[in-house]
């Protein structure tokens, strides 16, 4: 096939894969070198993840056209059953991870494939061989720990220790950090340049440009299915990037704001809260109040009891056990996520696949689901105007779908998210929470998404940003109010927010030792 | 919508029109795999039986006893679209129709006997509502007290087996005052039959214009006229050949038309009605459901005390269409009924069903017990052969949604 010297593991040549109404792929075609880390970069629906699938199987090889070469040979997978990928040395590390939560890291590294005597399983050479394992990759892990009491990040570690179990020549991450504290990545980063060493080709998709630039040794940008281009890191810009993708120049990350605050509305005081079952303390004091036209951030590490916050407000987890939430100067004792509705509260969850979507129905139904009552009678829904009115959203959000009646989960990562925000905004709240609204959201829908907070409140909209970008929270909030540990430290005016001001509040350290470990 | 970045579909070799046909199949799979299953099922006992399963009378009664456990399969839809499953309603509809025996032999025909209207209203009101307040009490248990479905019900499957053999003491009492018996076993006259047909054929037109036109104008994916015009032609000869073969025999079936006066109302409620749209919600994803503030208690509160109701009608229809109330009414119709939903594509997972493909499931099974009766094939077989189709049929089902 090749005619220079470089030795190239895989190589794309004229891939084209087509959906109903839809080709996700267009004569894609590019090399990647044997051994080196692989960034995929585009706009949500770009493709990237559908590339993958074909590589890892999920789509097998006649419902394609063109031709995948691995290790020079015609790649063959049948029967959208990843297994077979797996045993060639092709192995996916899930964003949602595949993991069984009641067992151990190395049972789940196992799992499968046991060491069997004739006595049954050899559990000494199970938990002997993952600690091999686990020490030759330098993975921070124990062969023992149980996986539910693991942070993301560990689990996610579990993850690519059993991918590389399995002899793992390719590594497909698909946006891995989506889920990450900034520590976390770190961790990633050196695990992936000690896999670089170790001669294991990785692909590394991401919507954190940033990441590329650190870890990524070749660059390729898909663009509504089609290679933009592939070229080595160290030729390209994140402007250049960004302008590959989208196709345009894009000046600024963030749009400006003019918002004029006006008084507080909502506040929390003192919050102390239990998990819902059991009686450990999620929340121990939280303070924190938000005005009418303005964005709160709210920062903090993963854990740091962020999400737990937003969701006992809305009435949907914890016990609160003592303090206050008032909207209006009105104590609020909101039970369910109706009332807090109803009292003119929104939350844009977080996890859009648990709590944020219904994947097997149509777009047009995820987004009405909340807001029904705007269009129903007692017995009847008004079609025309639950469809007029999504379709507005999901224009202004420039959803990618071929129409509103396409079922979700057939659209991509960060358009899904689109889907979520659209549902929630439909209510008209009054206090909009958004708890990590752009992960997994394109650099081009990430500005429209921002665009757009920054519309609602110029309106008179009090938004509370949860985010686990610094570069995020810092640009769009006009105050961060940082967590840590269940508790809010401070909350700063941007004009004295700086990222390690942040971090150093956040970890709950003096700024000389930087940054803890806390997953 | 930014559907001009997605590029159009290149056309393939085959004639168009053949690709047409295959695209429908192929997404309708589900819904032609049951037709094609039915016309096996009914073709089979044509065979074996020179014609007889398919002659004017046979045809009728088919239909007729298809409908006692067809209603509890409409409401059955719905109980298993939320996640939750029902095994009561065979016995609470035999629960009704020996009640509504009990009432109408003991009481209601002494007091009231010269007036036949007010005895056959007072027996169906007292049916539906004693279905009714056995669904409210069972949904409130469920709903709100908090105990699953699956023991509830299996509880009470228990208790009103109990409860008839107390009423009826193990007897069989009569529920067959003339105008009573007419539910069941009454028909309309051929013209009737006739404008009935007529007018679902226009309504059938009709909504499927609308459907188009609306279709068209949010860029939903709109199949060729041809297509619509093929389904629609093809549904209206369907309802003309019906027709004329009851009215071979009687006429058109009163509980057929009650039937499908039920199945219609309970499909607009599931995809016009906030409760519909909630109940498919919180079968697809619980958790999105609740924090999209819907009331998931009082929505699985109001499903079962629909299917209380439903099995209030059934269990009347059963009452007029037996003539009797007996220790053994509704036995094992829970089976049937869950059975019919799984036979036309309801996922036990939740979140997925259409009343729709479970009156063809419905039709399969009444199909195949009657069918079954009249080759007099041993009642053990019976048994055997629907435990047989319906595993079959479902992994068909299965293995043709993983090959997609
Ligand atoms: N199963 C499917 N059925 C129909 N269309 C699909 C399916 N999967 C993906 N698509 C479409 O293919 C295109 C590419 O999707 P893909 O998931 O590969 O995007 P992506 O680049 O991974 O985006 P993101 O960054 O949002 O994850 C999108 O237009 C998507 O709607
Ligand atoms: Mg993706």
């Amino acid at each position: 096939m090749n005619t220079d010297t470089t030795d190239y593991i895989l190589e794309f040549e004229n891939v084209t894969k087509r959906f109903p109404g839809v080709v996700a792929l267009q004569d894609v075609s590019f090399k990647v070198r044997r051994g080196e880390i692989h960034g995929l970069c585009g706009e949500n629906g770009a493709g990237k993840s559908t590339l993958m699938k074909i590589l890892s199987g999920v789509y097998p090889s006649n419902s394609y056209e063109g031709t995948v070469w691995y290790e020079g040979k015609e790649l063959r997978l049948e029967g959208g059953s990843i297994r077979q990928a797996t045993n060639q040395g092709i192995a996916t590390v899930y964003q949602e991870l595949t993991l069984i939560p009641t067992m151990t890291v190395g049972e789940n590294i196992h799992l499968g494939k046991e060491p069997v005597e004739v006595y049954g399983i050899n559990w000494d050479r199970l938990y002997a061989d993952t600690r091999e394992l686990l020490t030759q990759y330098n993975l921070d892990i124990q062969p023992q720990d149980i996986l539910q009491n693991l942070g993301v990040g560990k689990q996610q570690m579990t993850e690519i220790a059993k991918a590389l179990s399995e002899n793992a020549q390719v590594l497909i991450l698909d946006e891995p950090t989506s889920a990450l504290s900034e520590a976390e990545i770190d961790k990633l980063m050196d695990i992936l340049d000690n896999l670089r060493d170790h001669g294991v080709t990785c692909f590394y998709i991401t919507h954190k440009l940033e990441e590329f630039f650190r870890i990524a040794d070749t660059i390729t940008v898909l663009r509504d299915g089609q290679v933009i281009t592939s070229q080595p890191t160290e030729s390209l810009s994140v402007e250049r990037l960004v302008s590959y993708m989208v196709g345009r120049e894009m000046t600024e990350r963030f749009p400006s704001s003019k918002h004029v605050p006006g008084e507080v509305i909502f506040e929390v005081e003192d919050l102390y809260a239990r998990e819902p079952t059991g009686s450990r303390e999620v929340l121990h004091g939280v303070t924190l109040d938000v005005r009418r036209g303005e964005i709160l951030g709210i920062a903090g590490l993963m854990g740091s009891g962020r999400t737990e916050l937003v969701m006992t407000i809305f009435g949907e987890y914890g016990k609160i056990t003592s303090g206050s939430v008032r909207l209006h100067g009105k104590e609020l004792h909101l039970k369910n996520s109706r009332q807090a509705m109803l009292a003119g509260i929104s939350l844009i969850p977080e996890d859009r696949k648990r709590h944020g979507l219904v994947l097997m129905q149509s777009v047009l139904k995820n987004i009405s689901l909340p807001n029904l009552d705007q269009f129903a009678g007692f017995m009847r829904i008004d079609s025309d105007a639950e469809l007029a009115a999504s379709l507005e959203f999901a224009n202004s959000l420039s959803i990618k779908a071929p129409n509103l009646n396409v079922p979700v989960d057939s659209l991509s990562g960060g358009n899904q998210q689109k889907v979520v925000i659209s549902k929630w905004l439909m209510s008209k709240p009054e206090v909009l929470i958004l708890d990590d609204p752009t992960r997994g959201v394109d650099v081009g829908a990430k500005y429209e998404i921002y665009k757009l907070m920054n519309d609602l409140a110029e309106q008179g909209m009090a938004i509370i940003m949860i985010s686990s970008e610094l570069e995020e929270v810092l640009g769009m909030s006009d105050r961060v109010m940082v967590m840590c540990e269940g508790r809010s430290t401070e909350t700063l005016d941007i004009k004295e927010a700086t990222e390690e001001r942040i971090m150093a509040l956040a970890t709950n350290v003096a700024t000389e030792n930087g940054v803890t470990e806390t997953v | 919508m930014s559907a001009a970045s997605t590029a159009k579909v290149k056309p393939s070799e085959r004639p168009k029109w053949v690709e047409t046909i295959l695209t429908q199949f192929r997404i309708n799979i589900q819904t032609y795999t049951l037709i094609l299953a039915t016309i096996a099922i009914w073709a089979y006992f044509y065979n074996e039986t020179d014609g007889l399963f398919l002659d004017p009378r046979n045809f009728s009664n088919l239909f007729r006893q298809m409908t006692t456990t067809a209603f509890l399969s409409v409401g059955m839809v719905l109980v298993i679209v939320t996640g939750n499953i029902d095994l009561s309603v065979g016995k609470l509809a035999g629960f009704v129709s020996v009640v509504v025996a009990y009432f109408q032999s003991n009481y209601l025909t002494d007091y009231f006997g010269d007036n036949e209207l007010l005895v056959a209203s007072l027996s169906v009101l007292i049916g539906l509502a004693v279905g009714l307040g056995y669904g409210i009490i069972q949904g409130y248990i469920i709903a709100y007290l908090g105990v699953t479905a699956f023991i509830v019900t299996l509880g009470s499957m228990w208790l009103l087996n109990g409860a008839i053999l107390l009423v009826t003491e193990g007897k069989t009492i009569p529920a067959n005052q003339p105008m009573f018996s007419k539910i069941s076993q009454g028909y309309m006259s051929s013209e009737v039959g006739w404008i009935l047909g007529g007018l679902t054929i226009v309504v059938l037109f009709f909504t499927m214009f609308r459907g188009r036109q609306k279709k068209r104008q949010y860029n939903f994916d709109l199949p060729s006229l041809g297509t619509d015009l093929a389904k629609v032609i093809g549904l209206s000869v369907l309802v003309l050949v019906y027709i004329y073969r009851v009215n071979e025999y009687r006429g058109f079936q009163n509980p057929v038309l009650l039937l499908i006066i039920v199945a219609l109302i309970v499909t607009y409620m599931s995809n016009n009605t906030r409760f519909g749209r909630y109940a498919y919600a919180i079968g697809g994803n619980r958790e999105a459901a609740k924090l999209s503030g819907i009331n998931i208690n009082r929505n699985i509160f109001l499903i079962f005390v629909l299917m209380g109701l439903l099995c209030g009608v059934s269990g009347v229809t059963l009452a007029s269409r037996v003539g009797y109330g007996t220790i053994s009414a509704g036995d094992g119709y829970e089976l049937d009924a869950i059975a019919a939903c799984i036979l036309g594509g309801t996922s036990t997972l939740g979140g997925v069903g259409t009343v729709f493909g479970t009156m063809i499931g419905a039709l399969i099974m009444a199909s195949l017990t009657n069918g079954l009766q009249i080759t007099n094939v041993e009642p053990a077989y019976v048994y055997v052969l629907k435990g047989i189709v319906l595993v079959v049929a479902v992994f068909v089902d299965v293995y043709l949604t993983r090959k997609r």
